[in-house]
C-alpha cells in the first residue's frame, strides 16, 4: 500500500467516524476561524453640486482574517455570529472621475447575527445550510486623499473630508459545513447584503450609492 | 469584539500628501495666469483671492507663488524678489508679430519659457503649467470684426504673420468666406506654433511633467457676448440678427476649435503633457451654470468703469476689490457673498470662482496622470 492511498484510507476513516459522532447536534458550539471577503457591488449616484456632472465612486473589495460562533439551538436551527476587527475599503472616482484612482479610504465592520437552518441529519458529513438575520453596517475612519480634496476646491490647509453613513439592513446566507475530522469541520458561506448609504463630504456635498456587498468566507471550525 | 469595535471608532481626516511630489511650480502664460506683474491679479482683488496656478502650487504644499516679472510702467524687468517662479504676463500671447511684439518681449509665451531655462534646464520635480491663446483669439475675432472700417487691412495683416503669402492671396481673392476660412487655418498654424515653442522650450530640456491649458472659447466671455449682440443689433436685430449672430459665433468657436484640436493632435501620445480642456469646461459651466454653483455666468462682477474706444465697457481690477463688491451688491442681488458665485471678474476673465472651478478640472486630469 502505497503511503498517499494509505493517507486517504484514514482521511476517510476519520471523517466517516466524525459523521458517526454529531458534530452539530443540539447544544454544540462551533468556533471557525478563516478569513473573509467583502466586495461592495456599487451603482453610484451622483455627487450633488458643485461638481463634474457624473461624479461618482466605487468601492474596491477587501479581504481579513475573521472568525464566528455558531450555536446549534436544535439539529438543524443554528445561530451564527460571524466576528472580524474591521475591513478597510478603497474608494475611487467613478463616473466623469473615473479615471483619477484613489479618492478616499473607509473602515467598515459589518455586525451580523444570523438564524440558520442546516439541512440534513446532526450526523452528516456535508451540511448545507441558509441563513438570514440582522446587519449593522458600520463605518468608520473615512479618510479622504489630496485628490478628492482638489477635486472639491479644497486645500491642504483646508481639505475636503468624508463621512460615509452607518447603516441597518439585514443579510441573506448560503453556505456548506463539511465534517474533515472528529471535532473538525471545513466551512464556507457566502453572504449578500442589501446596502444603501450616503456619504457626506465637509463641503456639504453628498453622494448616495448602493454597495450591496458580497461577502465570500471560508474557515476551518472546531465543536466545542 | 464589541470593545474592538468601539475603539475603532473615529474621524478620518483627509490626507492632504499628493501622489507626487513636486518641488516648483512654473507657470507660463497670459493674464490668466499672471499673479501679480502689474501688482494686480486679473479677477477680485482680495486676501483669499487664489487664481488657479497658485490653487495648484498649494496643493503641493508650496507658497502660493510670486511674479517673475515686474512690470516698470514701461517695460518688464526681473523682480528683485528672488525665487519667484511665476513668469505669466498679463496681455501674453503665442504670437507676438500679431500683437505688434518686438521678438524678445516677455509676453509672448515662448520667451518666458526660454527664459526660465536661461540658467539651466527644467528640473525633475517641476511641474509646468502654461496657458495661453486666449489674447491670440481676441485679436484674431476682433481684427475680422474690423473689417469693416479698414477693409480688412489689419486682419490681413494679422493673418500673414503666420499664413504663407500664397494662403493669405487665396483667402483674400475669396471674399468673406475666404478670409473666415483664413482665420482657421491661422489658428491651426498658431497651434503648431505654440507647440514647437513649447516641444523646444520646455520638452527638449527636461521638463517631465507639462500641464497644457488649451485656448478657452472667448465667446463665452460677456466682451464677445456683447460683440455678438452688436453684430446682431448691426443686422437689424430679429431673426435676421439672430442669423448674423449665431453665424458669427459658430465662426470664432470653429476658430478656437481649430486651435484645440491641432494642438491636442501635436500632444497626443506624450505622458510628459497633460492637457487641460479649458474649452470645454467654460462651455459646460456657461451653459449649466446651477450644475456648478454658478449664480451668473452672464455678467461680471466687477463693476463698469468707462467706455472703450471699441464701445466696450471697460473695468478696473485695481478698485474691484471683494470688500468693495461685498458692500455693493447690484441691484436685485443680496448678500455680502454675492459675488462669490458670479463665474466672470470683468468682460473677459474668470471670478476668483471661475478660477477654482477651473482648478478643479485641471486636478482631475492631473490626477489621470497620476501627478496628483
Amino acid at each position: 500500500m502505497n503511503k498517499t492511498f494509505h493517507a486517504a484510507f484514514v482521511l476517510a476513516a476519520g471523517l466517516a467516524a466524525a459523521g458517526a459522532a454529531s458534530a452539530q447536534s443540539t447544544g454544540a458550539l462551533l468556533v471557525r476561524i478563516g478569513a473573509t471577503q467583502i466586495k461592495p457591488d456599487v451603482r453610484s449616484g451622483d455627487l450633488t453640486a458643485p461638481s463634474l456632472p457624473g461624479t461618482q465612486a466605487d468601492i474596491k473589495s477587501d479581504t481579513q482574517p475573521t472568525a464566528g460562533l455558531t450555536y446549534m439551538v436544535t439539529d438543524n436551527l443554528s445561530l451564527d455570529l460571524p466576528l472580524a476587527l474591521g475591513f478597510k475599503h478603497d474608494i475611487v472616482g467613478a463616473g466623469a472621475i473615473g479615471g483619477v484612482g484613489k479618492i478616499g479610504e473607509v473602515k467598515a465592520l459589518p455586525v451580523t447575527l444570523l438564524g440558520q437552518y442546516r439541512f440534513f441529519s446532526a450526523s452528516d458529513r456535508f451540511r448545507p445550510y441558509v441563513g438570514i438575520g440582522p446587519t449593522y453596517a458600520k463605518f468608520y475612519k473615512a479618510r479622504s486623499t489630496a485628490t478628492l480634496t482638489a477635486l472639491t476646491g479644497g486645500s491642504p490647509s483646508n481639505p475636503t473630508t468624508i463621512a460615509v453613513q452607518s447603516k441597518l439592513t439585514y443579510s441573506v446566507q448560503v453556505g456548506l459545513s463539511v465534517v474533515l475530522a472528529p471535532g473538525w469541520m471545513l466551512d464556507a458561506a457566502v453572504l449578500k447584503t442589501p446596502l444603501s448609504t450616503r456619504t457626506t463630504l465637509s463641503s456639504g456635498q453628498t453622494l448616495d450609492a448602493k454597495l450591496d456587498p458580497l461577502s465570500m468566507t471560508i474557515g476551518v471550525g472546531y465543536k466545542f | 469584539m464589541a470593545a474592538a469595535l468601539l475603539a475603532a471608532c473615529g474621524g478620518g481626516g483627509g490626507d492632504t500628501t499628493p501622489r507626487q511630489s513636486v518641488s516648483a511650480v512654473k507657470v507660463f502664460g497670459d493674464s490668466l495666469a499672471d499673479v501679480g506683474t502689474f501688482g494686480i491679479k486679473f479677477t477680485v482683488q482680495g486676501s483669499a483671492t487664489r487664481i488657479y496656478p497658485e490653487r495648484i502650487a498649494l496643493a503641493y504644499g508650496l507658497s502660493a507663488g510670486c511674479p517673475f516679472f515686474k512690470f516698470t510702467g514701461v517695460t518688464f524687468v526681473a523682480n528683485s524678489v528672488a525665487g519667484c517662479t511665476n513668469f505669466a504676463i498679463g496681455g501674453g500671447v503665442i504670437n507676438g508679430a500679431s500683437s505688434g511684439l518686438t521678438a524678445a518681449d516677455p509676453r509672448i509665451v515662448g520667451v518666458q519659457i526660454a527664459t526660465a531655462t536661461a540658467a539651466g534646464n527644467f528640473a525633475a520635480g517641476d511641474l509646468l503649467v502654461i496657458d495661453g491663446g486666449g489674447n491670440d483669439a481676441a485679436a484674431l475675432v476682433g481684427a475680422y470684426l474690423n473689417a469693416a472700417k479698414d477693409g480688412g487691412a489689419s486682419y490681413v495683416s494679422l493673418i500673414g504673420t503666420l499664413l504663407t503669402p500664397a494662403q493669405v492671396g487665396a483667402a483674400v481673392a475669396g471674399g468673406q468666406a475666404g478670409l473666415a476660412t483664413a482665420g482657421g487655418q491661422y489658428m491651426t498654424a498658431l497651434a503648431g506654433n505654440f507647440y514647437t515653442s513649447i516641444k523646444g522650450g520646455a520638452l527638449d530640456k527636461g521638463a517631465q511633467r507639462l500641464l497644457l491649458i488649451n485656448m478657452p472659447p472667448v465667446t463665452d466671455t460677456p466682451r464677445f457676448q456683447m460683440v455678438l449682440d452688436s453684430i446682431a443689433a448691426a443686422s437689424g436685430g430679429g431673426a435676421t440678427g439672430s442669423a448674423a449672430r449665431a453665424q458669427s459665433e459658430t465662426l470664432f468657436r470653429g476658430w478656437v476649435s481649430a486651435f484645440n484640436t491641432e494642438l491636442a493632435r501635436r500632444v497626443a501620445g506624450d505622458a510628459r503633457v497633460a492637457v487641460f480642456d479649458a474649452a470645454k469646461s467654460i462651455d459646460d459651466v456657461v451653459a449649466t451654470p446651477s450644475q456648478y454653483a454658478v449664480t451668473n455666468a452672464k455678467t461680471p462682477a466687477c463693476p463698469i468703469t468707462g467706455l472703450g474706444s471699441d464701445g466696450l465697457p471697460t473695468y478696473d481690477f485695481a478698485t474691484c476689490t471683494d470688500t468693495a463688491l461685498s458692500a455693493k451688491p447690484p441691484t436685485g442681488v443680496t448678500g455680502a457673498n454675492w459675488w462669490q458665485s458670479y463665474y466672470f471678474s470683468d468682460g473677459f476673465h474668470p471670478s476668483p470662482y471661475g478660477h477654482q472651478l477651473a482648478y478643479q478640472g485641471i486636478a482631475k486630469v492631473l490626477a489621470e496622470a497620476g501627478w496628483l
